[in-house]
């Protein structure tokens, strides 16, 4: 599903490797833990996955696909499969909370499609932003603004909109660190939990090895760019 | 028309002749906006300190930013005398009040918790400040005092169509001797020095300690416009000469159609800047378009925003005649450029992480903006639209000064007649009419929750 050979990354001339032949194979439904210290890449390596990061050596194969020889439309195709879960959880807080959600779905929507939706959403989309938010357990908030959320429901509507998107692989990016220790184990299991029922592949970086190991299939260390 | 204005008259001794106009111009602004800084950071402090007396304070500030520039002019000229020395004392007031009033709102919706981190160290008020509310609102003050500086180069002109001196002089002269294509040359080199000053200001927000350079320049201007001719016992009575203030009659009774007049020029004037600058900052905007564009798109901004509402006035009393519709388009294109770029602005500075998050998923670039630059920029963008609606209504007084109709109108028609008690009664309508906009203005943006202040 997610294959990784060889992969080095380097931010600029001279500068030390920031992943340096990182090989790694995620299945479908499978979920793995990226842990290591700060600098040590595992943000550098969710964002090759995704395409923002050119890589220098190797390859990223999603689904058999080389991302690193995709550009413009191929490569945002491309991203419609690969769904990212970020530390502060990144939504609009401006927005409703069912906006945010369906958001997931810019990808596969026309530009027209997705200003309709904003100005006069189906009962279809409402429906399919409610089961979203029914599978992590907070679909009675699909009308409500989104900044009116706390950081623990808010990370919930990230992975909401993750959902939506319908990807092969979440990249979640410490999706716990700024939630207090409980919420954060809450956070990770039903994470795994929607990655396991729905078959999607699973990375996640983490700073803590001990909800790593209860949660996930397998823990990997990164450190100074290298898989320990 | 069009042979009657172009080609600007770019002939030598023309351009050798306007180098001390231009310096007079330049160094009103920069010595008005000095003394400015110097008063209203301080007054702003206060303002966000919430130091005894803060409320009274602001309350003062807001009214003398009711009054309009060119009526401050009027009025200074009148005491101070004709030259630049009156046109500096008019900017600096109205700039103080400005700086001091806008910085004071930013102060108080600055972090609360670094700041109540540091009074707990027992700092003082100017501790708080410096190691507080300056580096918290750094950004801010910038955008906003280089916007500032910017609308004083403007308003230089305005001061100096009165006989402040400088350019709006010059400008004035041209125009009343019908001669257009100086005019047009005037126009341009107004709009050079706005961009010269959004040049400027830009390179000031990437590296503030620049800043420091302006100061001495400005002090050294401030020097040489200080009043020169100022004859306190003549200012004296001449101000005595405006009490009481009076209308008669049918004058009274002409003020409710005087004042519709206005704010129909005010409103027509936003709508149609707002209109205007929605879509056009779309494209003005790094990361939302592509910069060859975005550079092209922002220059004919800034020209749009380089040219005061009174230019653009004069220019349509020549192409399409007088009467409020004239204002209310003279005052939308100018505020389509004001607007434009703080629309823009605010796109751009929209927190870069849900944007990301959006692209991460594969949106378009419309998408992208419809849910994420739209939103995230939607209070921001109602509070600049909101500002400037009041600011309209200062402006719509000002185009009276050509036919646009109006209180503006009547207050230089007073003017002109030297009939200072009825100029002082309309100035007063004016600063009530100004003052209860920016009140409602103010309840407006409190009751939507949106504190952001701007432009």
């Amino acid at each position: 599903m997610l294959e990784l050979r060889g992969v080095r990354v380097v931010y600029g001339p001279g500068a030390p490797p920031a992943l340096d032949d990182v090989t790694l194979q995620v299945g479908a439904g499978e979920c793995v833990a990226i842990v290591g210290p700060s600098g040590g890449g595992k943000t550098t390596l969710l964002r090759s996955i995704n395409g923002s990061v050119p890589i220098v050596a190797g390859t990223i194969r999603v689904d058999g696909v080389d991302i690193s020889t995709l550009r413009g439309g191929a490569l945002r195709r491309m991203r419609t499969q690969l769904a990212v879960i970020a530390q502060q959880h990144d939504l609009v807080d401006r927005l409703l909370v069912y906006q945010n959600v369906m958001a997931g779905a810019l990808g596969r929507w026309s530009t027209l499609r997705a200003l309709r939706f904003l100005i006069a959403p189906t009962s279809a989309e409402i429906a399919e932003a409610r089961e979203a938010l029914g599978g992590v357990g907070i679909a009675e908030k699909l009308r409500e603004r989104t900044s009116d959320l706390s950081g623990g429901q808010q990370q919930r509507v990230a992975i909401a909109r993750a959902l939506v998107q319908k990807p092969t692989a979440i990249l979640a990016d410490e999706p716990i660190a700024s939630v207090d220790p409980q919420l954060g184990e809450q956070i990770v299991a039903l994470l795994c939990s929607v990655a396991r029922s729905r078959n999607i592949a699973l990375i996640c970086s983490l700073h803590q090895p001990d909800v790593a190991r209860r949660n996930f299939d397998r823990v990997v260390a990164l450190d100074g760019g290298r898989i320990a | 028309m069009s042979s009657a204005v172009f080609p600007p008259d770019l002939s030598p001794a023309y351009l050798r002749a306007l180098t001390v106009p231009v310096a007079q111009t330049i160094g009103m602004a920069a010595a008005g906006m000095l003394v400015a800084f110097a008063a209203g950071i301080p007054l702003a402090v206060v303002i966000g300190t919430r130091a005894p007396g803060h409320r009274l304070l602001g309350t003062v500030l807001a009214s003398l930013r009711a009054i309009p520039d060119l009526t401050l002019a009027i009025l200074a000229v009148v005491l101070v005398g004709l030259g630049p020395g009156a046109g500096v004392a008019a900017l600096a007031l109205f700039y103080t009040a400005m700086i001091g009033r806008v910085y004071g709102s930013l102060f108080l919706a600055a972090d609360a918790a670094p700041l109540e981190a540091l009074r707990a160290t027992g700092a003082s008020r100017i501790s708080l400040a410096a190691f507080g509310l300056i580096p918290l609102t750094l950004p801010d003050i910038l955008t906003f005092g280089t916007f500032a500086f910017e609308c004083a180069m403007r308003a230089s002109i305005i001061v100096g169509a009165v006989g402040g001196g400088g350019i709006g002089t010059e400008l004035i002269g041209a125009l009343n001797a019908l001669d257009y294509h100086r005019a047009l040359t005037l126009v341009i080199v107004l709009v050079a020095l706005v961009a010269g000053v959004d040049g400027l200001g830009m390179l000031v927000r990437r590296d503030p300690r620049l800043a420091l350079i302006l100061v001495p320049a400005a002090a050294i201007a401030l020097w040489f416009d200080w009043p020169q001719i100022f004859a306190f016992r003549h200012a004296l009575h001449t101000f005595a000469g405006m009490f009481p203030p009076q209308l008669r009659a049918t004058q009274i009774a002409s003020l409710p159609l005087l004042i519709a007049q206005t704010l129909l020029i005010a409103l027509g004037g936003t709508l149609i800047g707002a209109v205007l600058a929605a879509p056009i900052s779309l494209i003005a905007a790094r990361g939302l378009a592509p910069l060859p564009v975005v550079l092209v798109v922002r220059r004919v901004l800034d020209v749009a925003r380089s040219i005061p509402e009174i230019v653009f006035g004069l220019i349509l009393v020549v192409s399409a005649g007088i009467g409020p519709l004239s204002g209310a388009i003279a005052l939308g294109l100018h505020s389509a450029g004001v607007l434009g770029k703080l629309y823009a602005e605010t796109f751009e500075n929209v927190p870069a992480a849900p944007i990301a998050s959006l692209a991460a998923t594969g949106a378009r670039p419309l998408a992208i903006a419809a849910f994420g630059f739209i939103p995230l920029a939607l209070g921001p963008n109602v509070v600049h639209t909101l500002f400037r609606l009041e600011w309209n209504v200062r402006a719509a007084t000002v185009v009276g000064l050509i036919g646009a109709g109006g209180i503006g109108q009547a207050l230089f028609e007073a003017q002109q007649l030297f009939f200072y008690k009825e100029m002082l009664a309309y100035v007063l309508v004016t600063w009530g009419l100004v003052a209860l906009s920016d009140w409602f203005g103010e309840r407006l943006r409190i009751h939507m929750g949106w504190h952001f202040i701007a432009g």
